[in-house]
């Protein structure tokens, strides 16, 4: 705590090893990555498909466990957890954003924004009253009891920002929250998220393929091969034909 | 947590409906093939329905109701003078050719009934009086047996109209003439009838002077005579069998008439295995319908329950989750199986056919198969839960 890197420092990733089976059919995701994002920082994970951003970002979210190196995100070591342990880190600290939305078709809008909630053992009307307040935030007020896929794209997207959000999480992760989006609300989206997340006291790290969302990170870090190849603060110093 | 299980349950109307059907057409299956079954079975005890005594002796060699090695009617006597008994009255049973008005033959039960006291007359007479069987030549035919006897014609529109039996028809039995004089109402049997209920010493002259008549006894105890314990004594002093009157086929008392006739006939017929081939069949289905659609149910919600999974849920919520939402679908399919199951037995009892009896051994054996079945998917679904990777919820 007495160093500014402890301070400033929300993931670190240090020596990350992840494969996948063994033998003829083994897969290597990630070899020796390091990662960093800090506090109050929206950063993104860029690179060419299968470079492993996703699985890098498993890690990070402790659905996945590395087979070497260290994995720490505020302060708490992942590396050595076990899964109960695991799962109450999630449900503490993390909140989710995925490429293909995830929420639960037969529930309302308002129920899938209650769930994160719920899963903490809050009380069924503090978590409706926090869910309807999470939804007005992202100006879907009107829409809590219609289905989710009554939604466009975009609003179901932003259900799922609100359902993300709503229990506080420390580290938001986003997997290609903008891929099945189109170029106008995909940019809406990313100004959303980082509107409501920017906070000293949390990080954003979104993987994408979107170069036109690009402007929205404070620092873009690219993947190569299962490492981090360079980091950079401008998206315009990026190979992009790379990508 | 549990609400939103429910939530997501009935969120999908069609799944949910699909669900329900499995489990009420398990329930249904079930509740329907035994009841029907135990409606049937209880037709062959029908005779201690409808021949209402205390307690019944028959010769030793005799093992259910419908099976009858007649006794001497000096036998009558013995039974009388043993201590305890208020009055024994004599019964006679018999399958006889009854040759009708127009000649055709009907085979009919005769039953003779002691015309002094008339014990074992059938309750309720829907045209008629019991006493007229004092008058010669005279009988009642049960309802159903007054259909069975009667006449066919063609009526107005060319179909076949039966007229049934009415109070002053007459028909010949070994060519002596039986002229009714009633029509009763008696619950149907599963071996004989129609029932034609006589004087006990008429079916002396119907049965051509058969040497031995007597079927059964029926015995009154004295009052404050356990009928239990005077039947052991019954059958210490006279070497005869004494049977009680209780239907409860449930019973552990092997002295019940009905009971023994009810396990004879399990024992000795093929129907408990026939109409078990069709409820382990139709179990087979049921099980396979709902533990398939709820499979597919939990596959289905398989990415949302990995979702929640990597938002942090632990699999205890998860597994209660999935249990909540078995439960309810089994519930309301027993309930809905049940309920079918009881509306078409109520259909066919007024139809009259076939029987249906719904113990409440049946009801809780088919709550405890539907809860059972729901317990079986909701583990697989666990199961299957427990076994998606968290990690999965970022794979498109
Ligand atoms: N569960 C898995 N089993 C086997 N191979 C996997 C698995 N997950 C990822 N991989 C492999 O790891 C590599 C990195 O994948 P991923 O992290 O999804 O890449 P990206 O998200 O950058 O496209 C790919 O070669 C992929 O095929
Ligand atoms: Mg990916």
């Amino acid at each position: 705590m007495s160093t500014h890197a402890a301070h400033t420092v929300a993931v670190r990733t240090h020596g990350v090893d992840m494969f996948f089976g063994d033998g003829e059919t083994k897969v290597t995701a990630l070899k020796q990555a390091d990662f960093e994002a800090n506090r109050g920082e929206l950063i993104m994970l860029v690179g060419p498909s299968g470079c492993g951003k996703t699985t890098l970002l498993s890690v990070i979210a402790g659905t996945l466990t590395p087979q070497t190196g260290t994995v720490e995100v505020f302060g708490q070591r992942l590396d050595g957890l076990s899964q109960e342990e695991l799962t109450t880190f999630r449900r503490k600290h993390l909140g989710f954003v995925f490429q293909s939305f995830n929420l639960i078709p037969t529930l309302t809008v308002l129920e899938n924004v209650m769930v994160p909630l719920l899963i903490q053992g809050a009380a069924h009307d503090e978590a409706v009253a926090k869910a309807r307040a999470m939804l007005e935030k992202v100006g879907l007020k009107g829409r809590e009891y219609g289905q989710p896929n009554a939604l466009s794209g975009g609003q179901q997207q932003r259900v799922a920002i609100a359902r993300a959000l709503v229990h506080e999480p420390s580290l938001l992760i986003c997997d290609e929250p903008t891929s099945a989006l189109d170029k106008d609300t995909g940019a809406q989206i990313m100004q959303m998220v980082r509107d409501l997340s920017r906070s000293p006291e949390r990080c954003v790290v979104v993987v994408t393929h979107d170069h036109r969302i690009f402007r929205f990170a404070d620092r873009i870090a690219e993947m190569e091969d299962g490492r981090i190849r360079r980091v950079v603060e401008d998206a315009s110093l990026l190979d992009t034909n790379h990508l | 947590m549990y609400r939103l299980a429910l939530n997501m349950l009935f969120g999908d109307r069609a799944k949910l409906a699909m669900l329900l059907c499995g489990l009420a057409f398990s329930a249904l299956l079930m509740a329907q093939q035994t009841s029907v079954f135990f409606g049937i079975m209880s037709w062959t005890y029908t005779p201690v329905y409808n021949i209402r005594a205390p307690i019944w002796v028959s010769d030793p060699m005799v093992e259910q109701a419908n099976d009858a090695k007649p006794m001497r009617d000096t036998d009558l006597y013995r039974v009388r003078s043993v201590d305890g008994v208020a009055w024994a009255a004599p019964l006679h049973t018999s399958f006889l050719q009854a040759r009708m008005q127009d000649g055709n033959f009907k085979l009919i039960t005769m039953v003779g009934i002691d015309a002094d006291t008339f014990a074992g007359a059938p309750a309720v007479l829907s045209q008629g009086l019991i006493e007229d069987l004092r008058l010669p030549n005279t009988v009642i035919v049960d309802e159903w047996g007054a259909q069975l006897m009667g006449r066919v014609t063609k009526g107005p529109d060319g179909k076949d109209v039966v007229i049934p039996l009415k109070v002053g028809d007459t028909f010949e039995v070994n060519d002596l003439e039986a002229r009714i004089v009633g029509i009763c109402k008696v619950r149907r049997a599963f071996t004989g009838g129609p029932f034609v209920y006589t004087t006990y010493d008429r079916t002396k002259l119907y049965t051509l002077g058969a040497r031995r008549t007597l079927s059964f006894m029926l015995v009154e105890p004295q009052a404050g005579v356990d009928p239990v314990k005077l039947c052991a004594r019954i059958e210490a002093d006279t070497g005869l069998k004494a049977w009680t009157s209780d239907t409860v086929i449930w019973s552990w008392s092997d002295r019940s008439l009905a009971r023994n006739t009810f396990w004879w006939f399990w024992k000795n017929t093929g129907i408990p295995f026939s109409f078990g081939t069709a409820v382990a069949l139709g179990l087979f289905v049921g099980i396979a319908v709902s533990g398939q659609t709820f499979y597919s149910f939990v596959l289905e919600n398989l990415k949302y329950f990995a979702a929640i999974k990597a938002m942090g849920a632990g699999m205890g919520v998860i597994a209660r989750m999935l249990l909540v939402q078995a439960f309810t679908a089994g519930l309301l399919g027993f309930g809905l199986g049940v309920g079918m199951a009881q509306a078409i037995g109520r259909a066919m009892i007024e139809k009259g056919m076939p029987p249906f009896i719904m113990f409440p051994q049946i009801f809780w054996a088919t709550l405890a198969l539907v809860l059972g079945i729901s317990l079986v998917s909701a583990i697989i679904g666990i199961i299957k839960v427990s076994r998606v990777d968290a990690a999965t919820v970022f794979r498109g």
